[in-house]
């Protein structure tokens, strides 16, 4: 897919959401929506085979967002996975993250956590990227218990691994 | 005049002389006694003989009539005999002599020429076996210097192959040793390795036992606060 086409799709998209009373979490939960997307290929598959029914596709996501998501959210996927493009949702929504902090002169910072992290965590990781690279970030968390503990921070292409699980691999390195 | 027209010219007077001698008893044989006394007393003056005065003439006559007995000589012809018997080979023989011999003289010379250049060709074929065979004997000469030289360098090429071969032999051996060696302690790198591996899956993995039973709520925003503290940190 064109990046033309997935960028007018994810402005789209953001211009709805920033018009909703809960826009913060309404691209927080598209841009999880999309990361979870992207490690589930069958699904991905799923959503954007034009050959199944628009319906059937658009209950695919009422079933699996459901009471887990904002109405909104879901409609704007639903909306998404009907004009034929559902496998390029991860695309389109990480585009939309990255379009949302740049508009507010920011740059996206995506978070793997084994757990949520409190508002106080995310103002203070900003804080402490923000000194650490003069870049200011937008959090976005991604809860991901494979990393066991701690965080891994990815900007761009920079990525800051703080994980029990890489701690894990350097010490089975030091073994072998 | 050669020496085959001079044994011709001796034979054919050799038989001349035969037919003349030869010729003349035969002549004598063919006059009987009658005869003789026939022509004598035809050829004799009887008229002169009658008398007592011609009594010498007449015992000559008597005398020579009496020679009609007498037998020919065996040995001496006639001279008519010789004269006609000369004559005809004088004939004989310079027709001979203008005929035969310049035939038989082309025809001896021919023949003699045919011999010559019969042998002359045997000689120049002689010749030619000869230089064929000298010929011969060289190419065998060189062939069998050829085939010795052959021999020679196909043996000291075998030398260099059996040594090659030996070369050959040796290095592969040697490699294979190496590779022999090699392969051991790749082997025992590879366990060891493996050995190594199998103490930090162990280890590892009771390290994630421990982890896990001790990650709870707590823990894990002790983590996350380190990882901000580090962070902030990293510039300072």
């Amino acid at each position: 897919m064109p990046d033309q086409r997935v960028g007018a799709y994810a402005e789209a998209l953001l211009a709805v959401a920033s018009v909703q009373e809960q826009s913060s979490r309404i691209t927080d939960e598209l841009f999880r929506i999309g990361e979870a997307l992207r490690n589930n290929e069958g699904l991905l598959t799923a959503l954007g085979n034009n050959r199944l029914p628009i319906a059937n596709r658009q209950g695919v996501v009422e079933d699996l967002l459901g009471d887990k998501a904002s109405e909104v959210t879901t409609a704007l996927v639903s909306m998404v996975v009907a004009t034929g493009i559902g496998g390029h949702l991860p695309d389109i929504l990480d585009a939309m993250a990255e379009l949302a902090a740049q508009q507010r002169n920011r740059v996206l910072a995506k978070v793997r956590s084994a757990i949520e992290l409190t508002e106080d965590q995310k103002t203070r990781l900003a804080d402490a990227i923000k000194s650490s690279t003069g870049t200011d970030v937008e959090i976005r968390v991604i809860v991901d218990e494979s990393i066991l503990g701690g965080l891994v921070t990815e900007i761009g292409d920079d990525v800051i691994d703080g994980s029990v699980r890489f701690r894990q691999a350097q010490l089975r390195e030091t073994f072998a | 005049m050669t020496a085959t027209m001079k044994r011709l010219a001796r034979t054919f007077s050799l038989v001349g002389v035969v037919v003349l001698f030869a010729a003349t008893p035969v002549g004598a044989v063919g006059e009987t006694i009658g005869t003789c006394m026939f022509e004598k007393i035809e050829n004799a003056d009887l008229a002169a003989l009658k008398g007592p005065a011609n009594k010498d003439a007449l015992l000559s006559f008597e005398a020579d009539l009496e020679k009609c007995f007498e037998a020919p000589n065996p040995i001496l012809p006639e001279w008519d005999e010789v004269i006609w018997g000369g004559a005809a080979f004088a004939i004989l023989f310079a027709f001979m002599w203008w005929k035969g011999f310049p035939a038989v003289s082309r025809a001896m010379q021919a023949r003699s020429d045919r011999i010559a250049a019969d042998l002359g060709a045997a000689e120049q074929a002689k010749n030619q076996a000869n230089a064929v065979l000298a010929d011969h004997q060289e190419q065998l000469g060189g062939a069998k210097a050829q085939a010795a030289q052959i021999i020679e360098e196909a043996r000291a090429q075998a030398d260099l192959v059996a040594a090659d071969i030996t070369a050959r032999a040796n290095e592969e051996v040697a490699q294979m040793r190496a590779k022999a060696a090699a392969d051991l302690e790749a082997a025992r790198m590879q366990a060891v390795s493996d050995l190594r591996g199998t103490v930090a899956d162990i280890a590892v993995g009771a390290a994630e036992r421990v982890i896990k039973s001790n990650l709870d709520a707590d823990t894990q925003r002790a983590l996350v606060d380190a990882y901000i503290d580090e962070v902030a940190s990293t510039n300072a």
